[in-house]
């Protein structure tokens, strides 16, 4: 079983969260191009290493939160809260 | 047919088999519990929420924060246990009957305040249980994946976490050195809470039952 730690509650079973998905920056609506809008929904980076990612703890704090996470080995390091 | 009204009377979440009895206009289990690790029902405590600042004047005056609890002595919360139950979220609860007073009380210091905040009264809406008991550790490893050790989690820490798979709020509140957690949830997952409570607590001889006459509103001594 993967845990995951967050900010708040700490070390927590990975079953507790909801997975939101890869931080990236928020294209402009208002300009954006319907590939570039495409592109920022669709497409993701997923590289082998680290990674920028939002997660949900809905079973504890209720609090959305910024994490790095290694994808090869589950590593992780703060990262700046996105809420 | 009488003319006068019969009070209404209100049912906690959670029923047992057996005989029922009604205090203070709420219908509980009758059922006695002596054995060493029990399960009360304390659905008629009184429930507040409060959300707020998570470090504010609304904080500074319920007096805890995030993961802990605290039973203020003097002031608009005499007698409610205030419980930190999460950043900026505050649970308080107290004796049967008195939601007006409390609510008033959590009203005022918001007033004072000034911030932005919020106190809704859920006594209705949520299940209470407490469970007492030596082996209370043991029963709720089995369902809850939090470290139960005193260095984690010590007498008057709150944490909210999955147990048996339902979000609760798990208060260590113990009673004269007794391990005893206050577990609080939903109304509508109290049931199934308090079920698998009690399975996961049959090997270690688990008996459902009413508070004591002897225990305050919180199930606490007196």
């Amino acid at each position: 079983m993967m845990l995951l730690t967050c900010p708040n509650c700490g070390a927590r079973n990975v079953s507790e969260f909801r997975y939101v998905g890869e931080a990236k920056s928020r294209p402009d609506p208002e300009t954006a191009t319907p590939e570039q809008w495409r592109r920022y929904l669709y497409f993701h980076r997923n590289p082998a290493g680290w990674i920028k990612e939002t997660w949900y703890h809905g079973s504890g704090c209720r609090r959305y939160f910024g994490i790095e996470r290694n994808t090869v080995d589950n590593a992780q390091r703060p990262a700046g809260v996105t809420s | 047919m009488s003319d006068i009204a019969a009070a209404p009377i209100a049912r906690t979440a959670l029923s047992f088999p057996g005989p029922v009895r009604t205090t203070d206009g709420w219908e509980t289990t009758a059922r006695h519990a002596a054995g060493g690790l029990r399960l009360a029902d304390l659905g008629p405590l009184v429930k507040l929420t409060v959300r707020g600042p998570a470090d504010g004047s609304v904080r500074a005056a319920l007096g805890t924060s995030f993961g802990h609890t605290v039973r203020p002595r003097g002031g608009p919360l005499a007698g409610a246990l205030v419980v930190g139950s999460g950043p900026g979220e505050w649970l308080v609860l107290g004796a049967p009957g008195t939601g007006g007073e409390l609510l008033a009380g959590v009203r005022s210091i918001i007033a004072d305040s000034g911030e932005f905040a919020s106190v809704v009264d859920v006594t209705h809406g949520r299940a209470l249980v407490r469970l007492t008991g030596a082996d209370t550790p043991l029963l709720l490893s089995k369902v809850c994946a939090v470290d139960l050790a005193d260095r984690v989690v010590p007498d008057g820490a709150a944490f909210r976490s999955s147990v048996a798979r339902v979000v609760t709020d798990v208060v260590r509140d113990d009673v004269d050195g007794t391990r005893s957690y206050l577990l609080h949830c939903e109304r509508s997952s109290g049931q199934y809470l308090a079920d698998s409570l009690v399975d996961a607590g049959i090997e270690y001889g688990i008996e459902v039952g009413a508070p004591t006459e002897h225990d305050d509103a919180t199930g606490h001594p007196r």
